[in-house]
C-alpha cells in the first residue's frame, strides 16, 4: 500500500532476465552521456536562513554544473563504477529505493526517454561519488542557497521566483521532464527549483556535522513550531520547506524526487 | 507532582460536597477521572479502526490496557474544493479533515506514520493527545517514501486535534494537514444513537471564492488571515445536501467538532437545535444548554442533542458570513413525523404594516369583524375617518397621491376599473385581490391581501378613494358594506 514503487516481489528468474535487458540499454545510453557545461558562479553575500553568529556571509566564487546530473550521466558512472549498480550498492550507502526508477522510465518503456531527466533516487554518498568521480564536488548549502537566490532571467522581482516555487510546491507533484527545461536563473543556472530537491554536500548542516549518519544535533524544533524563533525571515515560507526537506534526510535516503547537480571551486580549475 | 494530585482531589471533593447539597445529586456521572497507572503491563494488542469524515470509528471494546496500532498515510493529493475549484491537499489518509482517530484513556498506542513516496514533501505530525516534545512532531519528520514510528501513553482523555507541524507549519495546515484524536474516558460516553465527526477548517486561495480552475495556496491571504474559504470537513458542502448526515426523529446525536483553522476561531452553532450537552473545549467539562460553543484553532468541543423535530440543522460557524458566503455549513436531516408540540410550523401568514393599520389576512377569514349595526355618517365624517385609515392601510402600496407605483401597484386616482366595479370595490377591501387586472390600459399582476376593517372603516376609507382621487363623487354606506360582505 505505502510503496507502489517497491513491489518487488516479481520471481527471481524474471528479476534475472530484467536486470540484464536493463544493463544492455544503460550501455546505449551511456553513449548519450555527455560533459556538462559548468557556470561561474561569481563571489557575493549570502544571508543565511538560520540565524546564527553572522547575519551575511561572504560565498567565495565557485562553478556549479548549468543543470542537473541527469540519467545519462549517472548511468555512465554506474557503468564505470560497479560498487554502485543497483544490486551492488551496500544498504547503509543507499536504501532500497536507490535507483528504482529506472526500471520504470529506462526498461519498462523499452526506450531510453528519460535519459536528459535528472537522476533521481540517489542517495548522498551516490551523489558524492558521483560527483568526485568528474573531478568536482556537492556545492555546499550555503553555495547551492546563494546560487538559487538568483532571480529568473529577465525578471527583477523577488515576488516571481517566490511564486514559481510556491506555485511548484502548490501542484500535485507530476513526472519528470528533461534538464534546462524550467528556467534559468541571472547567473546562468537552470532549474534550480521547479523540478526536483537537490543534494548539498553539508545538507544536514544545521548541525555542523558532515557524518549524515548522525544528524542528532538539529537545533530543538527547528523544523517544528519554534522554527520561526530560529529564522531569519519567518514568512520566508519555501526557504522554511528546504529546510524542513533537508531536516528530513539522511545520507542514504534516495526520494523520488530528489537529485543533485555538482561544484567545484575555483582554484583547482587549470 | 504529588502536591498537586492532592490539592486537585481536595478541589474535586469540595465541588462534589457543594454538588451533593445543591444539585441532590444531579451529576453523578461526573465523577472523578481516574490517572492512568503506567506500571500496569499492556495486555491486549488492536490495530485502530479510522474513519474519514462524517463517519466517527467504534469505540475499542477490549479490556484496558491496550496497546492501539495506528497507522497514518500521508497523501498529497488533488482534490474538490467546491464545485468547479481543485485545490492540491496535503492529507493525512487522502481526505480532509484527516482520519479520525479512537482510542482510550491509558491505552499504549504505537503510532506508524508513513509519507507516500510520490509526495513532494517532508511532514510529521502533532498530536494534541501526545504528552511529549512537539506532540511527537520531533519523532515524526519523515522524507518522502519513509516511515517513522514512536510510541505514547494516552493520560489524559477529550477530544485532541492532531496536525503536520513541519514547517512552515502554517502552510502544512492551510494544505489540509489535520485531524481529530479522541481519548476516550475509560467508562465511555452515554450511548447516542449517532456520532459524527465535523471539522472547520479555512483556505486561502489565489482566486476568490468560487474563482474556477485550480487554485493555489496564497501566503499573503494566509498572513493577513483572509481565507476565501472556511469549510465544514474539508470542501464546500462536503456534509450537506446529498451529503448530509441523517438521523430520525427521537435519536440522539454527539458530534466530534474540531476546528483546525489555521487562523480563525469558530462559533460553532446548529441552527434549529440546542445543544443540551457540550463538552467544552473537548475536555471533561460538561455544560448545558448552549446555543453557541467558541472552539478555538487547534481546539475542539463534543457537543450533544436529542433530535425532536424532523427537518435540516444547518451546523454553522455563527461569524456568519463564513456560513453563507464561505462554505462553514455542513446539514443533518432529521426524518420523521411532526411533533407540533416541540414546534407547530408555520401556523399562519400575515402582512405585517407596522403604521398601526388593520391587520391583513392572505386568505380571507370568514368572521373577523363582529357583525354590529353599521352607523350612518355624513360625507365629511367618512371623508375624514377615511383619510386615515387610507394612510394606515393603502398608502404603503397605492402611495399618498392614489397614483400607485408603475407596473407593480395599480392606481386609485381615476380608476377605470374601480369606478367599473359594481361593488365599487366595497369586494376588494373585504377579500383582497390576486390575479391579472388592467387599470387604465396597464396590466397588473399582484396579490393584495383582505383588510380587516370594519363594515364603517370600510365604508369611510372607499367614500375617501372616490372622492380624493377624481373617481364618481360617492357617499358609501356601511349598510353597502354589509350588504356585500353578506352576499359571500
Amino acid at each position: 500500500m505505502l510503496r507502489n514503487g517497491g513491489k518487488k516481489n516479481d520471481d527471481p528468474m524474471k528479476q534475472k532476465k530484467d536486470l540484464l535487458v536493463m544493463w544492455l540499454l544503460l550501455l546505449t545510453a551511456s553513449g548519450f552521456s555527455q560533459k556538462t557545461d559548468m557556470v561561474l558562479i561569481p563571489d557575493g553575500n549570502f544571508v543565511p536562513f538560520i540565524k546564527g553568529q553572522t547575519t551575511s556571509i561572504k560565498v567565495q566564487s565557485f562553478w556549479m554544473d548549468e543543470n542537473p546530473v541527469t540519467n545519462a550521466e549517472f548511468i555512465a558512472f554506474v557503468i564505470a563504477n560497479p560498487q554502485w549498480k543497483p544490486e551492488n550498492v551496500k544498504s547503509i550507502f543507499a536504501d532500497k529505493d536507490y535507483l528504482s526508477h529506472w526500471k520504470d522510465t529506462i526498461v519498462n518503456s523499452n526506450t531510453i526517454s528519460g535519459e536528459k531527466f535528472p537522476v533521481v533516487n540517489v542517495s548522498w554518498f551516490a551523489a558524492n561519488d558521483y560527483c568526485k568521480s568528474v573531478g568536482k564536488r556537492l556545492p555546499t548549502m550555503y553555495e547551492w542557497e546563494y546560487a538559487g537566490a538568483s532571480l529568473p532571467e529577465g525578471s527583477n522581482d523577488n515576488k516571481i521566483l517566490n511564486e514559481l516555487i510556491t506555485r511548484w510546491y502548490s501542484r500535485q507533484n507530476t513526472g519528470l521532464s528533461n534538464v534546462g527545461s524550467i528556467y534559468r536563473n541571472q547567473f546562468g543556472v537552470w532549474d534550480m527549483y521547479g523540478q526536483i530537491w537537490e543534494w548539498v554536500y553539508d545538507f544536514n548542516s544545521i548541525s555542523s556535522n558532515e557524518d549524515s549518519r548522525n544528524k542528532e544535533e538539529i537545533p530543538e524544533g527547528f523544523f517544528c513550531g519554534s522554527a520561526a524563533l530560529n529564522a531569519s525571515d519567518a514568512s520566508d515560507y519555501v526557504t522554511f520547506i528546504r529546510y524542513a526537506f533537508r531536516s528530513s534526510l539522511k545520507g542514504e535516503y534516495t526520494v523520488r524526487k530528489l537529485g543533485f547537480r555538482c561544484a567545484k571551486n575555483v582554484e583547482s580549475e587549470d | 507532582m504529588k502536591t498537586k494530585k492532592i490539592y486537585h482531589r481536595k478541589a474535586i471533593m469540595a465541588i462534589w460536597f457543594i454538588a451533593l447539597i445543591l444539585f441532590n445529586i444531579r451529576c453523578s456521572s461526573d465523577t472523578e477521572s481516574e490517572i492512568v497507572d503506567l506500571n500496569k503491563s499492556v495486555e491486549v494488542e488492536v490495530t485502530a479502526v479510522l474513519t474519514d469524515a462524517p463517519l466517527v470509528p467504534p469505540r475499542i471494546q477490549a479490556k484496558a490496557n491496550t496497546k492501539v496500532i495506528v497507522h497514518l498515510e500521508v497523501i498529497e493529493k488533488t482534490m474538490r474544493l467546491a464545485d468547479g475549484v481543485d485545490y492540491t491537499f496535503w492529507t493525512f489518509g487522502g481526505k480532509v479533515p484527516g482520519k479520525f482517530i479512537r482510542i482510550r484513556k491509558g491505552d499504549q498506542v504505537e503510532f506508524h506514520l508513513h509519507n507516500h513516496p510520490d509526495n513532494m514533501l517532508p511532514h510529521n505530525i502533532d498530536l494534541h493527545a501526545v504528552t511529549g516534545p512537539g506532540g511527537g512532531a520531533e519523532a515524526s519528520l519523515i522524507a518522502p517514501g519513509k516511515s517513522a514510528q514512536f510510541s505514547f501513553r494516552a493520560l489524559n482523555e477529550g477530544l485532541y486535534v492532531y496536525h503536520c507541524a513541519t514547517a512552515p507549519v502554517g502552510m502544512h495546515i492551510a494544505n489540509g494537514m489535520y485531524g481529530l484524536i479522541l481519548v476516550e474516558p475509560l467508562e465511555g460516553y452515554t450511548p447516542v444513537d449517532h456520532e459524527f465527526y465535523v471539522m472547520q477548517s479555512e483556505f486561502y486561495t489565489s482566486g476568490t471564492f468560487g474563482a474556477k480552475g485550480h487554485q493555489d495556496f496564497d501566503m499573503q491571504k494566509a498572513l493577513d488571515e483572509k481565507p476565501d474559504y472556511v469549510v465544514m470537513n474539508g470542501s464546500v458542502g462536503a456534509s450537506a445536501g446529498q451529503n448530509a448526515m441523517t438521523v430520525k426523529v427521537g435519536e440522539t446525536v454527539r458530534l466530534f467538532v474540531g476546528n483546525a483553522g489555521p487562523n480563525l476561531v469558530s462559533s460553532f452553532h446548529a441552527i434549529g437545535e440546542i445543544f443540551d450537552k457540550v463538552y467544552v473545549e473537548g475536555g471533561s467539562l460538561i455544560n448545558r444548554d448552549v446555543q453557541t460553543t467558541l472552539i478555538p484553532a487547534g481546539g475542539s468541543a463534543i457537543v450533544e442533542f436529542k433530535c425532536q423535530v424532523p427537518g435540516t440543522l444547518h451546523l454553522v460557524d455563527h461569524s456568519i458570513f463564513r456560513a453563507f458566503n464561505k462554505g462553514a455549513l455542513a446539514q443533518i436531516k432529521v426524518i420523521g413525523d411532526e411533533n407540533h408540540t416541540v414546534y407547530s410550523g408555520k401556523e399562519k401568514e400575515e402582512v405585517y404594516l407596522p403604521e398601526g393599520s388593520a391587520i391583513q389576512h392572505i386568505s380571507s377569514p370568514k368572521t373577523t369583524v363582529s357583525q354590529q349595526a353599521v352607523p350612518e355618517k355624513t360625507l365629511e365624517e367618512r371623508l375624514a375617518a377615511g383619510e386615515i385609515l387610507y394612510k394606515q392601510n393603502c398608502m404603503a402600496c397605492h402611495m399618498e397621491n392614489g397614483n400607485g407605483i408603475g407596473g407593480t401597484f395599480p392606481p386609485l386616482m381615476n380608476s377605470d376599473f374601480l369606478q367599473a366595479r359594481p361593488d365599487k370595490g366595497i369586494g376588494i377591501v373585504l377579500h383582497g385581490l390576486q390575479g391579472e387586472i388592467t387599470v387604465n390600459g396597464n396590466n397588473y399582476n399582484n396579490i393584495m391581501p383582505a383588510v380587516a376593517l370594519s363594515d364603517d372603516q370600510t365604508a369611510s376609507v372607499l367614500t375617501y378613494i372616490f372622492n380624493k382621487f377624481n373617481n364618481k363623487k360617492e357617499l358609501i354606506k356601511g349598510a353597502d358594506v354589509k350588504e356585500w360582505r353578506e352576499k359571500e
